[in-house]
């Protein structure tokens, strides 16, 4: 303050003006600490700060019109926004203001990360229809959940239209290999799932969720309770079939003690766990780090190296290994069942079907 | 004492200054959203020549690959054929505002096609030496009433790579010319003073028959298709996008929200339409044709290049409608990108929306009332009129012809 | 106060650049030209002080960033006030920190010099943040924004004015009957529309469907109708469309108003059929696409399959070239000529009515017995034949009926009937008990040292593989029951329902 000195008459005057603004200085520069509990200002928003004028007040319309006023003149009015009927916004902001306050309540809440894998094959004629349906339950889930839906290549995009309108967070997934065994095809569509969740390394459940599936949306919820291995009983039921059949665990609170698995046709019951999956693709949900973070799980890494070709065989491998880490769910001795396929005689569901026959027999 | 007062005002004042000019170092790297120009129409605003050139500057490159008028900086192809039927376009000389020379010196693609733009300085330096010898009118300014289109990634400086880009600067012959190029990026040798910032180009039909209908579910958080690390010209990492690409993927690949990936699905449009974020991040160069897509398809784009000048900064509000973050900035985008207020979000959306400003992205054929062609004339008109002082008085020379590498001397 | 006016102008000045931070200034110079100097002193010193505050705390926020920041470079673009943020982040970090040991850092490599030139050509560290993420908070606040700008989309491209959705659906208690109605319940919950759901139980209203329906939160309507469901197919589509007539006499009783639409339990929705039906005036028709269960038992059937394969049928309206209603698809039922279910235990195709009511929407003030504006085609509910084929019989005059949906070339429902043999047995609420055998046991062996009591705390039980010696492979084990009141009511009341639902059958 070049001026100060100069100032003769003023001495006194300037002085205490020197000290009041060294104080205010001080005053200033302690209060710059103080943010940290205090950031509202800052932290609500850090957009502010880097794209310049977003300060809008929940009135969107007005504020644009406002904010283009205080700005400099030449600010067009053919900038404004699409012109949406007053009335509606209004309503509209009535809803959105409650539901900001409902968002405040829920903020608390985050809940784990579920990823839905679904094959699909254009082979099956009902596809469409009931990938819809499975969409229909999906979207009800609340989030986060990521849908992982994996398809053959090709011209058309049906599927991608349907998902499309769903509105719920999904990877569409392609690859490009000719599979003539359907069963191959289906086990590589799992692969390259989970190859996706590896190599992102997304941390959540991952269920594998056939198109057939249909579930009471309290499963998903269990789903989220699952800290790795989770398993539950499943229905199946087949047109003009008398019998339901039921498979899955059979448990002790959360603890599987055994399974309860229809006898194959062929007779010869499952024995030799070691070597099989007693469980169905649809009936476990696992914790996703184990495919990336093995050694998290007590597994040494170079097991991952080994399977990096088939994610899927590793997964059911460490499952059967170590049973205790397997949680039935619900944990009422899993004695609700919230999930029912319906078998068709066509297309995938078939497969699936017989895949699962195949893999109690492999 | 009224001195004393007056003087500590000025200080004051003059203080208040300083921390305004401060801020709006980094705000107004924007100089305003002045959107009403969009809508302008420059015919009657400007008069261009354009130089009748031998063949061999244009449309021979072109025919020798047509992949010339798909890519990236196809703009200098599209401007030509825009002007040659314009109604700005004069056929008097005299009477012209600016002149305009139609060279493709972008058109030479790799197998691969990548643009090398070794040969564009020679092209460049062949067919001033033209149009100074057959016409007057480049001698009488030394070029400062032309106008040229320098698509390439960094503009005039004809290198690909920034270093030596910046090394070899502006061609010297294009000192004093108005340079219109897709490249900007504040306080950088290889961009003028005056010049045009353009968009890319980017395929308009091609677009328009991926669009899919507004009302469908916006679904992806943050989305972006590209490459993270470009392994074959940067093995070591961290020259790629100066690190922030990379730094994208190793912070937000295991992010749900953030649909990152390096392949590109035939779905890349309709994803664009399903997404509330677009990430625009530089590449070798800070922009990208992402600004292009996003904008043309309502996706908020999320540009992380600092310091970038972004195409007609002057008439389309980029901080409005887009979400700035600095580079350094990367590891904290999620907290960056769910901190902003939906309000504000809806708010940019609304205005993405205005289809005017898509338009201004887009070169499109036939050319259409507010497209990048207007802008760009636009942009030129603005300039008008010349100052008095770019007339050079007989027999004044201030371009150095000699200038430069040698290699560039060499005939074309 | 002080603190409150520091933040005020230090947003004004953040919003606005030179213009709003240079105006304020500028009228008090001009003032004090007018008003005497003390006035002007008192002004000035107020500003100085202000200024000064401001700066302090800028300076403030600069050492802060200089002293906290990890990254090493210390670029001055970087502005503190754009960083603050980031530093606050920062600094939670490092109090995080030492509670995750187990996580390796890489911490960011930074080997960019400050520079005057903002350009720094070169190399530049890749920088990755050390805490972990994603921050479940975020998601959750990512996932609101995605919320309302869908809402949002809704709002500006959706149905104006949308009207009521009333729904009927017939339904009755059996094996298939939770797998079929969870999915139709999930299509109604996801419509964006006020709903009514009327859900018509064929033999009295059982706890079993009203458990079912009352999950939805939907507002629902459960009426019983006194009749079992018969053993034929042809007796039970007609039963059905007894029961979708008692709803609509619902409907008028109650003054319903909207746009009534026939949902049974087994179809399958597309969501944009709930848009589509809002723009129905009178009494709309759509196309229903027709999934034909067939079996593949034999190998006729599979050639058949294939045939289908190339298009699915479709029962609906059709029109001429002006987008007129012209007639109607049916269903071409002749390849299933004597292979057609006639009973639900038969193994055969169950085939489509001619058409179905799904196909129709209609409004409910068609149905008001004193509505003004009703028009004059349409006939009084109580004059109807209880034995109505579809809801065409409530017309005088078909050629009234406005076909949807791209005038019936755009199929947003299905139809499909699957059902297990009227004698399939299914547990009661879908609750195994007693539970179920032990057809592979478990591996795991028993703990020799374990207590033989369970802990009572049942979270610790999910958590800690602990076996007890109670886990034996046997089903003979004695089983620990749970304490659960709510259980036990449900298993009570299910037992119920299903006892009469097999002295039904």
């Amino acid at each position: 303050m070049g001026s100060v000195e100069r100032s003769k008459k003023k001495v006194q005057l300037w002085k205490k003006a020197v000290v009041h603004f060294s104080l205010c200085f001080v005053m200033g520069f302690f209060t710059g600490f103080a943010p940290t509990g205090k950031t509202s200002i800052f932290s609500a928003n850090p957009v502010f700060a880097t794209s310049n004028k977003s300060h809008s007040t929940p009135q969107p319309v007005e504020v644009s019109s406002g904010e283009a006023n205080s700005r400099s003149g030449n600010v067009n009015r053919t900038l404004a926004e699409t012109p949406v009927p007053v009335l509606v916004r209004s309503e509209e902001l009535e809803e959105s203001k409650q539901q900001r306050r409902k968002e405040e309540s829920s903020k608390i809440t985050s809940r784990k990360l579920v990823i839905i894998v679904t094959p699909t094959s254009a082979e099956d004629r009902f596809q469409g229809v009931l990938l819809r349906k499975l969409a229909n339950t999906i979207r009800l889930v609340p989030p986060p959940l990521l849908w992982v839906v994996v398809e053959r290549q090709s011209e058309s995009n049906e599927q991608s239209e349907i998902l499309r309108k769903t509105g719920i967070m999904y990877r569409h997934l392609v690859f490009k290999e000719n599979f003539t065994d359907p069963e191959a095809e289906l086990n590589h569509q799992r692969n390259v799932a989970l190859k996706h969740i590896e190599h992102h390394r997304l941390s959540g459940i991952v269920h594998f969720a056939g198109l057939s599936n249909v579930y009471d949306l309290d499963f998903f919820s269990h789903l989220r309770e699952i800290e790795m291995f989770g398993t539950w009983p499943m229905a199946v039921l087949s047109a003009n079939e008398k019998n339901v059949i039921i498979e899955g665990p059979v448990c002790d609170s959360s603890q599987v003690i055994g399974w309860h698995l229809k006898e194959n046709s062929e007779g010869n019951a499952d024995v030799d766990t070691e070597r099989k999956l007693p469980i169905q693709i649809s009936n476990f949900a696992f914790n996703s780090s184990i495919l990336w973070d093995p050694e998290r799980w007590g597994r040494p890494s170079s097991s991952v190296q080994g399977t990096s070709q088939n994610s899927l065989k590793f997964v059911k491998q460490v499952v059967l290994e170590d049973e205790t880490k397997l949680e039935g769910i619900p944990p009422e001795d899993c004695s609700k069942i919230m999930l029912w396929r319906l078998q068709f005689q066509t297309g995938i569901a078939a497969v699936e079907d017989q895949t699962q026959r195949e893999g109690r027999k492999l | 004492m009224k001195i004393w007062m007056w003087i500590f005002a000025a200080f004051v004042l003059g203080f208040a200054w300083s921390i305004a000019a401060e801020q709006g170092l980094r705000t107004e790297r924007i100089s305003g959203s002045a959107g009403d120009v969009l809508e302008d129409d420059p015919v009657g605003r400007l008069k261009v020549y354009v130089y009748e050139l031998p063949s061999k500057y244009n449309k021979k490159i072109l025919q020798k690959d047509p992949r010339c008028l798909t890519h990236m900086f196809a703009a200098e192809i599209y401007m030509h054929r825009f002007l040659l039927s314009s109604p700005v376009r004069t056929l008097n000389p005299e009477e012209a505002d600016w002149f305009y020379t139609p060279i493709y010196e972008t058109c030479d693609l790799t197998p691969n096609g990548l643009p090398l733009p070794f040969k564009s300085p020679r092209m460049m330096r062949s067919s001033i030496q033209l149009i100074s010898t057959n016409w007057p009118y480049w001698n009488r300014t030394e070029g400062a009433d032309h106008f040229f289109v320098v698509p390439h990634d960094f503009g005039a400086c004809f290198h690909y790579q920034e270093e030596k880009a910046i090394e070899r600067g502006i061609l010297p012959l294009l000192q004093r010319a108005t340079l219109v190029q897709t490249f900007g990026q504040q306080n950088h040798v290889c961009l003028k003073e005056g010049s045009i910032t353009i968009p890319p180009y980017a395929p308009p039909q091609k677009m328009q028959a991926h669009q899919i209908p507004p009302d469908t579910p916006r679904s992806i958080f943050v989305y972006f298709r590209g490459l993270f690390y470009d392994v074959n010209n940067d093995p070591e990492g961290g020259y790629y996008a100066r690190g922030a690409r990379a730094a994208v993927w190793e912070n937000f690949k295991s992010n749900p929200l953030f649909d990152i990936s390096t392949d590109h699905p035939t779905t890349y449009y309709e994803d664009m339409q399903r997404a509330i974020f677009c990430l625009c991040p530089l590449g070798w160069a800070p922009w990208s044709p992402r600004l292009v897509e996003a904008v043309v398809f309502g996706c908020i784009p999320v540009i992380i290049a600092d310091d970038i000048v972004l195409p007609f900064a002057d008439a389309i509000p980029w901080e409005e409608i887009g979400v700035f973050v600095a580079e350094e900035a990367v590891p904290n985008l999620d907290t960056i990108l769910t901190s902003i207020p939906p309000e504000v979000i809806l708010r940019k959306q609304r205005l993405l929306a205005n289809p005017s400003m898509k338009r201004a992205m887009l070169f499109p054929q036939p050319a259409q009332p507010g497209d990048a062609f207007h802008q760009i004339l636009n942009g030129l008109a603005r300039k008008l009129p010349h100052d008095k002082s770019i007339y050079l008085k007989p027999g004044e020379k201030i371009l150095n012809w000699t200038a430069g590498p040698v290699g560039d001397l060499k005939p074309w | 106060m002080k603190l409150s006016m520091l933040q005020q102008s230090y947003l004004n000045r953040r919003t606005n650049s030179f213009r709003s931070a240079g105006g304020p200034l500028d009228s008090s110079s001009d003032g004090a030209i007018k008003s005497p100097a003390a006035i002007f002193w008192l002004v000035l010193h107020g500003l100085c002080c202000l200024i000064s505050l401001v700066l302090g705390f800028r300076f403030s926020r600069l050492v802060f960033f200089f002293l906290f920041s990890t990254s090493t470079s210390s670029n001055m673009y970087a502005s503190p006030f754009r960083s603050s943020v980031e530093l606050v982040k920062t600094l939670d970090v490092h109090s995080v920190l030492p509670t995750n040991p187990g996580k390796s850092f890489e911490l960011p490599v930074v080997n960019k010099t400050a520079t005057n030139s903002r350009v720094v050509v070169g190399r530049h560290g890749i920088r990755i943040r050390p805490w972990p993420h994603p921050n479940p908070g975020e998601v959750m606040k990512a996932h609101q924004i995605i919320e309302r700008v869908q809402r949002e989309q809704r709002v500006q491209f959706g149905v104006k004015d949308a009207r009521t959705v009333i729904v009927v659906t017939p339904t009755y208690v059996r094996t298939f009957q939770t797998l079929h109605l969870t999915g139709v319940m999930h299509s109604l919950m996801l419509v964006p529309y006020d709903l009514v759901w009327i859900v018509v139980e064929a033999g009295g209203v059982s706890n079993e469907t009203a458990a079912l329906i009352r999950k939805s939160g939907l507002r629902t309507i459960h009426v019983g109708f006194n009749q079992r469901i018969p053993n034929s197919w042809e007796e039970r589509h007609k039963l059905e469309s007894k029961m979708r007539l008692h709803a609509l006499r619902v409907v008028r009783e109650r003054k319903l108003d909207g746009i009534v639409m026939f949902a049974d339990d087994s179809n399958m929705h597309s969501m944009e059929l709930f848009d589509e039906i809002q723009n129905v005036k009178w009494f709309g028709a759509v196309s229903v696409g027709i999934l034909v269960h067939s079996d593949n038992s034999d190998e006729s059937d599979q050639k058949q399959g294939e045939e289908e394969n190339q298009r699915m049928p479709i029962q609906g309206p059709a029109c001429n070239s002006s987008n007129m209603l012209a007639g109607w698809h049916t269903f071409n039922s002749l390849p299933y000529l004597g292979r057609s279910a006639v009973y639900i235990d038969d193994k055969g195709t169950v085939l489509p009515r001619k058409l179905e009511w799904s196909g129709f929407v209609l409004n409910s003030r068609l149905l008001w017995k004193d509505a003004e504006d009703k028009p004059n085609w349409v006939k009084d509910l109580d004059l109807l034949d209880e034995d109505s084929d579809s809801p065409l019989s409530l017309l005088k005059d078909a050629s009234v009926v406005e076909p949807l949906g791209s005038c019936g070339r755009q199929v947003m429902l299905w139809w499909l009937r699957v059902e297990a043999r009227a004698d399939s047995k299914f547990p009661p609420g879908w609750i195994i008990d007693p539970p179920l055998d032990i057809t592979v046991p478990s591996k795991r062996t028993p703990w020799p040292d374990a207590p033989p009591e369970l802990p009572s705390n049942e979270k610790v039980v999910i958590n800690l593989p602990e076996p007890t010696v109670k886990h034996t492979t046997t089903k003979t084990r004695s089983r620990k029951r749970s304490s659960r009141k709510r259980k036990h009511e449900a298993k009570t009341t299910d037992t119920q329902v299903s006892t009469r639902h097999q002295e039904q059958n």
